[in-house]
């Protein structure tokens, strides 16, 4: 079965500085993938790479066995932080401009999504609460009909109701054969949902594990273990 | 439900069914709820709850009817055993921490019986 994720000697330079370096790394389909790592780690550079919205990169980054821009974007759905649109334009007007853009988006699922999310779209964008705003884009992001899913930071800075919310509408509504890969600097919150981790340092995969695994071998909590690779390093960097 | 987050989830998702069946919530010949509703219902991986039913079929308490879902095939016998598991893991565990407090077996005995009493008392 091929590979949702498949990275190999992936590195990206920005302003002379190395973000990352030497990426190996593969995802099966069908899962729950936790992408850890401290603030500036770079999960968002490497989540913007796999999206194919980042570029010049060295190495090759496959998504579903597709290596070429267009076919990329068109399996991978990427939680767009919505800074592109006007500030003042109303929800059900970027709900549209998602409609137009993307034909694998269902209107069926999004208005399943919006219902449970409780999302309403005579708002406008800057009417919105942080959770608000991060439920709308995990509302808009499931609602492709993707095999790969990035979700990037959906829990940082709101309140648990919306955390809840958004949590249960991953299990819900993610096809059975899509991979979601959700980045966090916090994994407690998301580790019952997670089949592994992956810890980004130092630039790059510092270590990849099934959470089951860590539980079962090494009798840890996902946040000990994902702590532990922190551990012993000056923290005032 | 509140998983402990360093034992194995499949683990406490087969406890966690283990007490259903055994306090009737989930009878023989009841219809198991979906995958997904499991999942959705205890915060969990769909993945998780696959390997937990998988288990539970290999322990022959349910059985996968194709296209209709996870049926309890629980027998009494089954049940029971289960039930006997469960208690003497509960004494195991009082036990012990009695017995690490210097509690003898007879202060166990007296100290639960007199504890029994009083919540028959205050319930009345």
């Amino acid at each position: 079965m091929t590979n949702a994720i498949e990275i190999s000697n992936l590195s990206y330079r920005k302003n002379m500085r190395a973000i990352l370096a030497s990426i190996n790394l593969s995802i099966g389909a069908g899962k729950i993938v936790g992408l850890l790592g401290e603030n500036g780690a770079g999960k968002t550079t490497l989540m913007r790479l796999i999206a194919g919205v980042g570029k010049g990169y060295f190495g090759q980054i496959a998504i579903d066995g597709e290596t070429g821009i267009a076919e990329k974007k068109a399996v991978v759905s990427f939680s767009e932080p919505l800074t592109g649109f006007p500030r003042n334009m109303r929800i059900d007007r970027i709900v549209s401009f998602f409609e137009d853009v993307y034909p694998d988006f269902s209107d069926k699922r999004y208005n399943e999504l919006a219902g449970f999310l409780q999302i309403d779209e005579g708002l406008k964008l800057s009417q919105l609460s942080k959770g608000m705003r991060e439920k709308l884009i995990i509302g808009l992001t499931l609602s492709r009909d993707a095999k790969v899913y990035l979700l990037d930071e959906p829990f940082s800075g709101i309140d648990s109701m919306s955390r809840k919310k958004i949590i249960n509408s991953m299990i819900r509504w993610k096809p059975e054969t899509a991979t979601i890969l959700v980045s966090d600097h916090y994994v407690s919150e998301i580790a019952s949902i997670l089949d592994e981790v992956v810890i980004i340092k130092d630039q790059t995969v510092f270590d990849q594990k099934s959470t089951e695994e860590i539980r079962e071998k090494f009798g840890q909590s996902i946040e000990d273990y994902y702590e532990k690779a922190y551990e012993g390093r000056d923290s005032n960097d | 439900m509140q998983f402990d987050d360093k034992v194995p989830i499949y683990y406490q998702i087969k406890e966690y069914i283990y007490r259903q069946i055994i306090t009737g919530k989930l009878a023989p010949g009841d219809k198991m709820p979906s995958v997904r509703q499991l999942a959705v219902d205890l915060t969990v991986n769909v993945n998780t709850i696959q390997r937990a039913l998988s288990e539970l079929t290999a322990e022959n308490l349910i059985e996968p009817k194709r296209g209709k879902g996870n049926f309890v095939t629980a027998t009494d016998q089954q049940i029971s055993e289960l039930k006997e598991q469960l208690i003497n893991e509960h004494l195991q565990q009082l036990y012990k921490n009695l017995r690490e407090l210097n509690v003898s077996d007879e202060e166990i005995l007296n100290d639960l019986g007199r504890y029994i009493d009083k919540q028959r008392d205050d319930q009345k």
